[in-house]
């Protein structure tokens, strides 16, 4: 056990996972920034941001795009456990849709992540393999200009699908959900916190079924 | 004003004065090449070769060998591909006289402009990082000279003038031609500015593009997904907004533990 936990608070997160978290974070802000500089010239400021303008920014967004390519299969290490299924419990989660709509009588029970978690991390999955797989070859572009220009437009369908999940994202884990954020800030949340956000989680826990 | 590069391959001779004539203005360097069986040379447009005449063989029923020639540049169209597609504001730019030009200290080496143009006309550099291709001349026709291939075109072939009044000389010749004889290029794309005529059918001519347009992909990327993504994150924006005045965040229940 931990010797430094704090009273009544739960860990929630390992150190791994927020790392983890924060590079994907970081890596995925930079390149919208990035991204949204070569796709908008209104938004040519954010060139001048960089010493070398415009070739500079690219090359750096080629590169976070690595960043961030290897940084998922971290997530995929941490997280694609929990979240790369759906049970009984998540099935009627979706017929509430968590509760986050409309008033519910109760909210199905979750795991570490209940039913939304998971089918962002798995859209997630799909368009970190969509991003990079079509990032790599408009960077180096290997194929014929047939195939190339239809990349752009699934990078593009990318930002779209992306965008919007990045601030649905942020607003849950966040002023959404009040106490979620030390999740992947310091790691512990209350019990109150835990019961109300992973129930069968903090059973397991707390009965030794599982560590984290 | 609009002009137009009208290159009437019928007087052609594949001389390639218009060749060595581009070289020299735009200072390109040589380039070393090898004997493939066809005099077309080099194979192909490349970042230092900007106008090449293209050779095509036709056999003949008597044995022998008929020769289609075709000068290849930049057709520069009213509405490029390549200028919609281009991220760095400014690099790809479109002079009133109507040539279309990289500025070459902005561009970064994306290659859209080579992936979206529908003549397949820009090359990327490796070694500079950057994409080249014909200027129209831009630097002589804003100062009221002619390209340098049309200054140099011996036979007549490539001339260079007000574009209502080439592409009036450009029917007149082709119905001159009569048989198979067309214009190529005042349709597509709103009208490039460099346009043919061609005794024979388009397909006839090594790589000329038989419809070209703008491809669909650039519409989708660019006119619909581009403003989507705008679109999307402000919904987002909106959306979780409402959700916190009107539903409110989900707290943990009071008093637990």
């Amino acid at each position: 056990m931990n010797m430094a936990k704090p009273k009544n608070l739960i860990l929630s997160s390992t150190a791994f996972e927020r790392v983890v978290h924060w590079v994907l974070a970081g890596s995925c802000l930079f390149l919208f920034l990035t991204g949204f500089g070569l796709m908008f010239h209104s938004l040519s400021f954010l060139a001048d941001l960089f010493p070398g303008g415009y070739p500079i920014m690219k090359l750096l967004h080629n590169i976070c795009g690595i960043v961030f390519g290897i940084a998922f299969l971290f997530a995929l290490v941490a997280w694609g456990k929990d979240t790369l299924f759906f049970d009984e419990d998540d099935k009627k989660w979706f017929r509430v849709l968590g509760g986050y709509l409309w008033e519910v009588k109760e909210v199905p029970e979750a795991g570490k992540f209940n039913a939304g978690q998971k089918t962002f991390f798995m859209v997630l999955f799909l368009f970190w393999f969509v991003m990079v797989g079509t990032g790599i070859f408009m960077w180096f572009p290997i194929f014929s200009p047939a195939i190339i220009r239809w990349l752009y437009v699934f990078h593009a369908l990318g930002v779209v699908v992306l965008g919007g999940f990045l601030v649905i994202h942020f607003y849950l884990g966040t002023y959404g959900n009040p106490g979620t954020f030390q999740v992947m800030g310091h790691g512990y949340v209350t019990k109150g916190w835990a019961k109300k956000h992973r129930a069968k989680w903090l059973r397991d826990v707390e009965s030794g079924r599982r560590s984290i | 004003m609009e002009k137009v590069m009208l290159i009437d391959v019928s007087k052609c001779t594949a001389c390639r004065g218009c060749q060595v004539a581009c070289k020299q203005w735009n200072r390109l360097p040589g380039e070393k090449t090898q004997q493939q069986g066809t005099h077309q040379n080099p194979l192909d447009l490349t970042p230092f070769t900007w106008n090449l005449v293209r050779f095509t063989e036709i056999p003949t029923k008597d044995g022998g060998v008929r020769w289609l020639f075709r000068k290849d540049n930049c057709m520069h169209c009213t509405d490029p591909a390549c200028q919609r597609a281009c991220p760095v504001p400014g690099c790809i730019f479109t002079t009133a006289e109507g040539a279309v030009v990289i500025d070459k200290e902005k561009c970064i080496g994306c290659e859209y402009c080579v992936n979206v143009c529908p003549f397949e006309i820009p090359r990327y550099d490796k070694a500079t990082n950057k994409v080249y291709k014909c200027t129209f001349c831009w630097d002589r026709i804003s100062n009221g000279q002619i390209p340098a291939c049309a200054k140099t075109c011996g036979p007549g072939a490539v001339t260079f003038g007000p574009k209502e009044k080439m592409i009036a000389q450009a029917h007149a010749r082709a119905k001159a031609l009569g048989g198979e004889a067309m214009v190529y290029g005042d349709k597509y794309v709103k009208g490039t500015h460099v346009i043919y005529v061609l005794p024979e059918k388009i397909r006839m001519y090594d790589k000329l593009a038989i419809n070209p347009t703008i491809p669909i992909s650039v519409y989708l990327w660019k006119d619909l997904l581009k403003p989507l993504s705008v679109l999307g994150i402000g919904a987002a924006l909106v959306g979780t907004f409402f959700h916190y005045v009107i539903k409110g965040p989900k707290r943990p229940e009071e008093g637990g533990e």
